[in-house]
């Protein structure tokens, strides 16, 4: 058993790298995520996720080079062009919002799914790294990104704590108290797009979009508070992507993929079996409620 | 890919409208199949406020697709049509499941489900495309959909389902208004509105399901919401957005069939998901309801009194 566990160490460096390089993408993404589930846009993920494939394109289409800051700065670009697309369709009287994140999303995925298969031959843009990442041979170029970015954006979540957390609980009081509601929302949406690209080599599209909604939902099973949310954010983006790297290696395959699941058992125990908000102790409260009344 | 207009793209156009190759007309009437499919099932998604699910039931059809392969041990697309089918229903059920919890957010809710079924899906992908069997699946086309490698057969299929599907919308049309835009008058007035609820998700996960393999999972739901949306701003009345919105989605496939016979390199879906997006964009700006459209007029709040709409009342009278 504990071979299992010590053994995969001593193939090769890739093990050491996987783990830095699954935990680095997901503690940021875990961060944002929580902030983006309280604000209700946890399907702006999906949309920001998917939209940093033409980011990364359109970049090396500009400038013919796939080098770290210019994926970053071609997916924050994109990235907030899609976000002002999705706010200024869901203003129209006939567009609802989640209408609107499914029209604007799709639409420029498609587009960057169409560039790549017919202009980018010599790019080494592997459409299926993209989607599904490749962790266990992620590139030092991946790797430094994601060493610079993650703690870029959990110093800045730090820094704007304050305007984050109450533009998302209250924007009325953020408005009347001077945070600039607006900027924040952009920032965070700037900073979704970048962390989504510095992660997919690790992690690839599907699972940064896991690893934004994934712990924050399970998060707000277990906490009330939004300290101990993002705490327990992190811990069950820590723990499914070090168990992932394991059930990956055992079953051998994809690693994001078992990433995932791990993530999605996690949230099921904690939909069922959470102390206070879990299905069972729902119906354990309902059924002493029962009992009382009756007795 | 060939420079964007040249003599060859001339020949192949010339050579489309030909109709010699059994694969491009496969490609063109399945692509027109799904089109008018999604758009119609997907108007109600889009009404409901739950455009989105369909992106989840299109990414968690992947697991039953691979599941059946696993099962059957061939790329049967009977086989492979029915396991994504039940895990596409299945994500349904659980999105509604988690969603009625007070406790998590319906967004939330499809987020959580459409990854979670797609993580398990590159799973059994990837174990599957390490074990020897790979080299026949060719599970992957149905990320991104090859409607060219539609068969007469499958085609069939593909129609008759569509067919089934839009007559089955037409048949319950009233139910079906009534319970969208007013679940509270609906139940009193009789509709049961929670059965009306899970055909509506039976709809759907047949509509997701027929049109992966001329779309793909990814953009399956583009095709449920933007042709919905771009004929509302046609429209307010719902039994004419449901056509107009057949017709952007027909019209779509077709176009994109078109285009991605041209231009090697070009899948059809995405292609179909672009023209879609014109589509779109052509409303947006010149619909009547849409932003030049609204210029000229100067009511147009969306239930005014009076005015024959798609609300309850026009839903249940005669």
């Amino acid at each position: 058993m504990l071979d299992l566990l010590i053994e995969p160490w001593s193939w090769g460096d890739w093990m050491w790298r996987g783990m830095l390089a699954s935990t680095l993408a997901a503690i940021p993404l875990a961060v944002l995520g929580v902030f983006l589930y309280l604000r209700r846009m946890s399907l702006l993920a999906d949309a920001l996720a998917h939209v940093a494939l033409p980011g990364i394109v359109v970049a090396f289409l500009l400038t013919g080079s796939l080098d770290g800051p210019v994926m970053l700065a071609g997916a924050a670009a994109v990235g907030l062009l899609s976000a002002f697309a999705i706010e200024g369709l869901a203003k129209r009287p006939n567009v609802r919002s989640d209408a609107a994140i499914g029209i604007v999303f799709t639409v420029f995925f498609a587009a960057g799914v169409i560039l790549l298969s017919t202009t980018v031959h010599d790019a080494h843009i592997d459409t299926s790294c993209v989607l599904f990442g490749n962790v266990l041979a992620i590139s030092d170029r991946a790797l430094w990104m994601l060493g610079a970015v993650a703690p870029a954006v959990v110093l800045l979540v730090a820094v704007f704590y304050r305007w984050l957390s109450v533009s998302s609980f209250d924007p009325t009081l953020a408005t009347s108290i001077g945070v600039p509601v607006t900027l924040v929302h952009y920032g965070l949406m700037t900073a979704v797009s970048v962390t989504t690209v510095a992660s997919f080599e690790a992690v690839g599209a599907i699972l940064a979009i896991a690893m934004m909604v994934v712990p924050a939902a399970t998060a707000h099973l277990l906490a009330d508070r939004l300290p101990t949310m993002l705490l327990a954010a992190v811990g069950h983006a820590l723990v499914s992507s070090v168990v992932g790297m394991y059930v990956s290696i055992w079953v051998n395959a994809s690693t994001a993929g078992a990433i995932v699941v791990v993530g999605g058992v996690l949230y099921a125990l904690a939909f069922l079996f959470a102390p206070r908000h879990g299905l069972v102790a729902k119906l354990i409260r309902r059924h002493t409620r029962d009992v009382v009344l009756q007795g | 890919m060939q420079s964007l207009f040249s003599q060859q793209v001339a020949d192949r156009a010339a050579e489309f409208f030909t109709f010699q190759y059994d694969f491009a007309i496969n490609a063109l009437m399945s692509s027109m199949f799904v089109g008018a499919v999604c758009a119609v099932v997907g108007a109600f998604l889009v009404l409901r406020g739950m455009s989105l699910l369909g992106d989840a039931t299109g990414h968690a059809t992947l697991p039953g697709v691979c599941a059946a392969f696993v099962f059957v041990g061939a790329k049967e697309t009977g086989a492979l049509l029915t396991g994504a089918l039940v895990s596409a229903f299945v994500a349904a059920l659980l999105v509604g499941l988690i969603s009625r919890s007070n406790r998590s957010r319906p967004d939330a809710a499809i987020g959580v489900i459409l990854s979670v079924f797609f993580g398990i899906g590159i799973v059994m992908l990837s174990y599957i495309q390490n074990s020897p069997t790979a080299a026949q699946s060719g599970l992957q086309s149905f990320l991104f959909g090859n409607a060219a490698g539609v068969s007469r057969e499958q085609l069939y299929v593909l129609g008759g389902i569509s067919a089934a599907l839009i007559a089955g919308v037409a048949v319950f049309f009233r139910p079906l208004a009534v319970a969208t835009f007013d679940p509270v008058f609906a139940r009193s007035i009789g509709v049961p509105t929670r059965a009306v609820h899970y055909g509506l998700l039976g709809a759907l996960s047949l509509a997701v399901v027929v049109s992966i393999q001329a779309v793909g999972v990814v953009l399956v739901s583009a095709m449920l919401i933007i042709p919905p949306s771009a004929a509302l701003f046609l429209t307010k009345r719902l039994p004419r957005a449901l056509v107009f919105a057949g017709f952007i989605g027909v019209a779509s496939g077709a176009l994109g069939a078109f285009v991605s016979y041209l231009w090697e390199g070009v899948a059809t879906g995405p292609a179909m998901v672009i023209v879609a997006g014109l589509f779109f964009a052509l409303a947006f700006v010149f619909g009547s309801r849409g932003v030049l459209g609204r210029l000229f007029t100067k009511n147009d709040a969306l239930s005014t009194p009076g005015e024959s709409q798609a609300t309850p009342a026009t839903a249940s009278a005669e």
